[in-house]
């Protein structure tokens, strides 16, 4: 992790209509750290990290994104500085969202040939080598609907990096998949973290945070509850709620109880 | 009986020849211009919008003859457009009614989460269209614009009443000439029906080889 930090959140807000998803949220990251981010369903987390690329508007705040300031509002950036930003910000999505009538390989090479400009000959050399990387170098041909979910979300990977990202988001990359598949997907994502990519994640996997992760956010109640290296936070968390959210995950039978007591400990829950 | 068929067969073709003109150039009016409606209905703008809905709901609802004779007797006199310009923009402008709704709806049936994954790599909203959204929608719009065609096909049948000589108006003139009004119709029904037969066998084959290529 270095200093210089790449995504600035300052007092953020964002709602949809009169619904407040979140309200207040101010978090920095560092280029190379890794942030996971946790919290219930509902919290506001894949809302935050695509305020980041700026698949979402936000209403309130400041938020700083590699150098560019993106301004609070509907009215989107100018096309230079959005196309700067989502070339260099990279994202996984929970549903994979590979592109169904392109083969593998095609997946991989459209963005780089469409938005860069890069030759086919060279967009497909490094397509086959972050492919390669992702262990599918031999499905290159193949077409999204017959490969496992796991296979799709490393395609899925691949693709986000052939566009040489400086930050990659992750939201919820292996919720959708069967148990045995998760950790070919977390392998690789732990791969970027070695090699110094910088991460958003949104994760539900509680380990994988620990012991990845330089700093673990944990986001309920609108707002960010708590934040800091993550060993600290995940294994002594401060407040009450997030103790009660983190008991309720990582032993989900017997902490509703807790969770109830918290809750109304905190003048009512949702 | 027979001979009175072979006999007007080759005026029927050459009746044939104009039908197929005509609907080749409708056809390429109505898909240009409903793919625009259907991007003016998909818009932001509130403008763009209501043009689009408002001309939908307008001309889908007017009898395609009153079109024509619209465009042939008005249009046709102060721009002096000849009768198959002006056919060809009738048609085209009905059956861009129909093919911009059925875009739309294709464009909208494409799940959201792919134009997300297209921005977040970066693509521009052009891009996203042509590489991602359209070539998906195709499966979609392949059944019922070739509906469609089948309708447009019977509905250039109509231009013989503004004297285009195509293949009804062979039909017509042939049976003032021999008195065989029921043969003659039911030679060009026929004729309809092969060359409608034929085009949606092309078009299923298509549909065929895409799916095949994709998977
Ligand atoms: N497009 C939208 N329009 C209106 N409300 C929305 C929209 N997207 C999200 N929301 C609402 O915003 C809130 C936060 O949603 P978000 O998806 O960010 O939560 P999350 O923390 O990612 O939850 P999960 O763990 O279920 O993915 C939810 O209450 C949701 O209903
Ligand atoms: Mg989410």
């Amino acid at each position: 992790m270095s200093n210089e930090v790449v995504v600035s959140i300052r007092n953020l807000t964002k709602r949809f209509g009169k619904t407040v998803v979140f309200e207040d949220v101010s978090l920095d990251v560092h280029r190379s750290e890794v942030v996971a981010i946790v919290g219930p369903s509902g919290a506001g987390k894949s809302t935050l990290i695509r305020c980041v690329n700026r698949l979402h508007p936000f209403d309130e705040g400041s938020l700083q994104v590699l150098n560019h300031q993106l301004n609070k509002g509907s009215q989107f950036p100018s096309k230079q500085v959005l196309n700067d930003i989502r070339t260099r910000v990279g994202m996984v999505f929970q549903t994979f969202n590979l592109f169904p009538h392109l083969s593998v390989l095609e997946n991989v090479i459209l963005a780089p040939i469409e938005v860069k400009k890069v030759p086919r000959k060279q967009a497909i050399q490094q397509a086959m080598e972050l492919l390669d990387m992702v262990g599918l170098s031999e499905h290159a041909n193949k077409y999204p609907k017959r490969m496992s979910g796991g296979q799709q979300q490393r395609v899925a990977i691949a693709r986000a990096l052939a566009m040489e990202p400086e930050i990659m988001l992750f939201d919820e990359p292996t919720s959708m998949l069967d148990p045995e598949l998760v950790g070919e997907v977390l392998d690789a994502i732990q791969r970027l973290a070695k090699d110094g990519m910088t991460l958003m994640l949104v994760t539900h996997e509680m380990q994988f945070a620990k012991e990845v992760a330089d700093t673990v956010v944990i986001m309920a109640d609108h707002r960010i509850i708590e934040k800091g290296p993550s060993r600290e936070v995940l294994e002594n968390p401060r407040t009450g709620r997030a103790q009660a959210f983190l008991k309720r995950v990582l032993n989900p039978v017997h902490a509703t109880e807790l969770e109830r007591e918290v809750a109304v400990g905190h003048g009512g829950g949702r | 009986m027979l001979q009175q068929w072979v006999q007007y067969f080759p005026d029927m073709m050459k009746g044939v020849l104009i039908t197929l003109k005509l609907t080749g150039s409708s056809l390429v009016v109505a898909l240009v211009f409903g793919f625009i409606l259907a991007l003016m209905r998909l818009s932001t703008s509130k403008t763009l919008n209501l043009i689009g809905t408002w001309y939908i709901e307008i001309v889908r609802a007017v009898p395609v003859l009153v079109i024509i004779f619209l465009a042939y007797y008005s249009l046709g006199n102060i721009l002096t457009l000849s009768g198959f310009t002006a056919a060809v923009v009738s048609l085209g402008a009905f059956y861009a009614t129909q093919y911009g709704e059925i875009f739309r709806g294709a464009i909208l049936g494409v799940d959201k989460g792919q134009t997300e994954a297209a921005s977040a790599l970066g693509m521009p909203s052009r891009t996203i269209m042509r590489k991602v959204i359209l070539p998906q929608a195709f499966f979609t719009i392949l059944p019922p614009a070739t509906n469609q065609l089948s309708n447009l096909i019977k509905d250039t049948s109509l231009v013989f009443t503004i004297g285009i000589s195509d293949l009804m108006f062979q039909a017509y003139s042939a049976a003032s000439n021999n008195f065989l009004p029921l043969d003659m119709l039911l030679e060009a029904g026929v004729i309809y029906f092969v060359f409608y037969l034929v085009l949606s066998k092309l078009l299923a084959r298509w549909e065929l080889n895409v799916q095949r290529s994709r998977s």
